[in-house]
């Protein structure tokens, strides 16, 4: 068990207990943009749930560290892996939140990150696969990268098929007064998913040369690189459809979940596989 | 001794044409404040004369000066003397509570609305301007502000739209974030429409277009509107280019139909559209509401959203009446222990005044000619007469801050010879006066 195990965890918990209590916390009655909005209390708690987080990431940090420097980096095992994705994620968040602030989609994220470390971190711990190569280790990096943005992506269109069902349907509840404008959760999908899907192609392409030379296995047949091959046909549809038809909004939202999911299915593929084989 | 009342008249005790015939026009308030400042007993005082309220703030020194403010509202401008019967009036604390509660806007006709704390600066700045206002008034006011302000930012009264055209706005904002820089269609030259235009102009919507089946006024419209009028033919093109259109027609039948949008949608190529129909009957098709990336809202829609957030401002109305009572509270403690100080400053005096005496006198009989010893001798008297004076001192400020300190007051005054306080004034010259007759009067005005 990493040193930090425990303190990650607290402030992953500190930061979504946050994360919750700004979306039920009142809002202020100051108008946006307005230099007195300084002052809103709520602020406070979304500024102080990211400085948590940012914590609990750095602290993730030093567990991955110091877990490589004993051997068990995320090549290793699907365990390692989901960890590294989750950490990914919390950082893709946080990267996102420096420009636009959506605390809403931390109430999403964050729990995820949590419940994913947490999995990783008390789940049976497999054998080591014995030395990576560096095509291994470039394939997991860019997988889990890509992975961690479609994440975010998929936060982003939860978020989006909430709040647009509430606005379809002529409600104004909470969440919707504190998530974003649509538009802009839209275009948080497009971005992350724009970089998320250049990153698993890279991925993909290294991981058919890393199973190509692995003695033994299925080589591309392998239902982890056939799970992730559908995951990247689904992403390149979505991007095809918006570039050629304009496909944007809800369905690009259902299908960004759809993708998210499927991605995440390759690291479970992996992990299911290193369980049984412990 | 001053006494804070209110009295007037507002939307909760009389209708529009009692409120038009009482309101005082701006350019003679000037006049009315200098009349009623003149009355015997009446050494502050102050008008707000807004269209839902027309109040007057004052500091009354006798029982009978409510009286003659009442009369000289009334019979001072010839108004019928059933007018009466619509005026209100609270004295003290039930006034305090009152000016805490206009200002906080939890008296106004939309709860949670701005522009009454705005009123009642203004009504205040021009009462300092005049000379009408003295120590009461000076104390109240600014705690009522900052009332008001706390109320605004620690509970959510005024967050939400309590309109059908900011209703939209907010709507606008929840589709498209930012609203600078977005195009809006007008269908209709109705006067809904106009209001709701000007909302979303305000919001920062860049561009306007006007379409109407009567071109001129179309014209007129987007004249008003800093925007651009179109031909009727031209709606089609408009509906793919704008990302948000209003629509108030006078049409008996739908003017947007699904399969109008649906096109529209294709050249648009999906992006969002949010259509406001505010006409009655309805200019768009409710179908329209189920094309996708399209948000319909009409007049229903609206006013459920709008009735939905007041319901919330009423709740937070809940919160922020406590935040009144803590404030009167506070206030009514405040001012008690404002009471004491003259006591306090007088007993400070006499303590030091024997000290100092004291210590001169040993000093004299010093041996030593060390200037540093006599330094010594007399810092002794002080430090002892402050150590003396700690305990009386925050006796009689608890005292006035939890119940009646008259008595200790007078013990103390007696005990010690105190000079008895003849320094309370009132009127816009003086500069600190308790505010016992506000600790003293209960809910309905009367003396406890």
């Amino acid at each position: 068990m990493p040193p930090l195990f425990p303190a990650t965890i607290a402030l992953y918990g500190v930061a979504c207990a946050l994360f919750f209590v700004h979306l039920f916390a009142p809002p202020s009655g100051l108008p946006v943009g307005q230099p007195e909005q300084r002052k809103d209390p709520t602020l406070a708690i979304s500024r102080a749930a990211r400085f948590a987080l940012a914590l609990a990431f750095a602290s993730h940090a030093v567990d991955i560290g110091w877990l490589c420097t004993k051997g068990m980096h995320p090549v290793v095992n699907a365990k390692e892996a989901i960890s590294f994705a989750a950490w990914l994620t919390c950082g893709a968040y946080l990267g996102v939140s420096w420009k636009s602030k959506i605390p809403a989609l931390g109430v999403v994220l964050v729990p995820i990150t949590l419940i994913l470390d947490l999995a990783a971190r008390l789940g049976p711990s497999p054998e080591a696969r014995g030395a990576a190569s560096l095509l291994a280790i470039v394939h997991i990096t860019l997988a889990s990268a890509g992975t961690a943005l479609f994440a975010v992506a998929a936060g982003g269109a939860i978020l989006y098929l909430v709040e647009e069902k509430s606005l379809k349907a002529h409600r104004t509840g909470r969440m919707l007064r504190r998530g974003p404008a649509l538009e802009t959760l839209d275009t948080l999908n497009r971005r992350c998913i724009a970089l998320g899907f250049a990153l698993f192609t890279v991925a993909l392409v290294t991981g058919a040369a890393w199973l190509v030379q692995m003695p033994g296995g299925h080589g591309l047949w392998s239902p982890q690189y056939l799970v992730a091959s559908a995951a990247w046909l689904l992403y390149a549809g979505l991007i095809g459809a918006r570039i050629v038809v304009g496909l944007r909004g809800r369905r690009a939202a259902v299908l960004t979940v759809f993708g998210a999911v499927t991605a995440i299915g390759v690291l479970v593929i992996y992990f299911v596989r290193d369980v049984r084989g412990a | 001794m001053a006494t804070l009342c209110v009295i007037g008249l507002s939307h909760r005790t009389a209708p529009i044409d009692v409120r038009e015939k009482m309101a005082v026009p701006s350019d003679q308030l000037d006049d009315t404040l200098r009349r009623l400042a003149s009355l015997p007993g009446v050494p502050e005082v102050m008008v707000i004369s807004t269209c839902n309220r027309v109040e007057i703030y004052a500091a009354i020194e006798r029982p009978d000066a409510l009286e003659l403010l009442r009369r000289t509202l009334i019979e001072g401008r010839a108004l019928p003397e059933s007018m009466r019967a619509h005026l209100y009036s609270h004295e003290g604390r039930a006034a305090l509570r009152h000016l805490f509660r206009v200002s906080s806007s939890l008296d106004s006709m939309v709860i949670g609305e701005s522009q009454i704390l705005g009123q009642v600066k203004e009504a205040f700045t021009l009462a300092v301007e005049i000379g009408t206002v003295g120590a009461l008034l000076q104390r109240c006011l600014p705690r009522a502000f900052q009332l008001a302000k706390r109320v605004r930012s620690e509970t959510d009264i005024a967050r939400s739209s309590a309109s059908v055209a900011s209703a939209a706005v907010d709507l606008a904002a929840q589709i498209f974030g930012e609203l600078r820089g977005r195009s809006v269609l007008v269908v209709g030259a109705g006067k809904m429409g106009d209001l709701s235009a000007r909302h979303l102009r305000a919001a920062g919507v860049e561009k306007l277009f006007v379409v109407n089946r009567t071109r001129a006024r179309a014209d007129e419209l987007a004249a008003r509107l800093e925007g651009t009028a179109h031909d009727w033919n031209d709606l089609d093109k408009l509906l793919g280019q704008v990302d948000i259109v209003l629509c108030s027609t006078g049409a008996t039948e739908p003017v947007l139909r699904a399969d109008r949008i649906s096109r529209a949608m294709k050249v648009r190529r999906g992006r969002w559209l949010f259509l406001i129909d505010i006409a009655v009957p309805r200019d768009v098709e409710p179908e329209v509401g189920n094309i996708e990336n399209v948000y319909l809202y009409d007049v229903d829609a609206l006013d459920n959203v709008v009735r939905s957030n007041l319901e919330g401002r009423h709740k937070e109305g809940q919160k922020a009446e406590q935040m009144v009572e803590v404030e009167v509270d506070r206030f009514h403690a405040a001012e008690r222990t404002q009471g004491v100080v003259p006591t306090i400053k007088a007993l400070r005096a006499r303590f030091h005044e024997i000290a100092v005496a004291e210590a001169e006198r040993l000093v004299g009989r010093l041996e030593s000619k060390s200037e540093k010893d006599r330094e010594l001798v007399r810092h002794l008297a002080e430090a002892i007469a402050n150590k003396l004076l700690h305990e009386p001192t925050t006796v009689l400020k608890r005292e006035a801050a939890e119940a009646d300190a008259a008595p200790l007051v007078d013990a103390v005054t007696r005990l010690y010879h105190l000079p008895e306080d003849d320094s309370q004034e009132t009127g816009p010259r003086a500069r600190v006066v308790p505010l016992h007759a506000v600790a003293e009067l209960d809910e309905s005005g009367k003396k406890r």
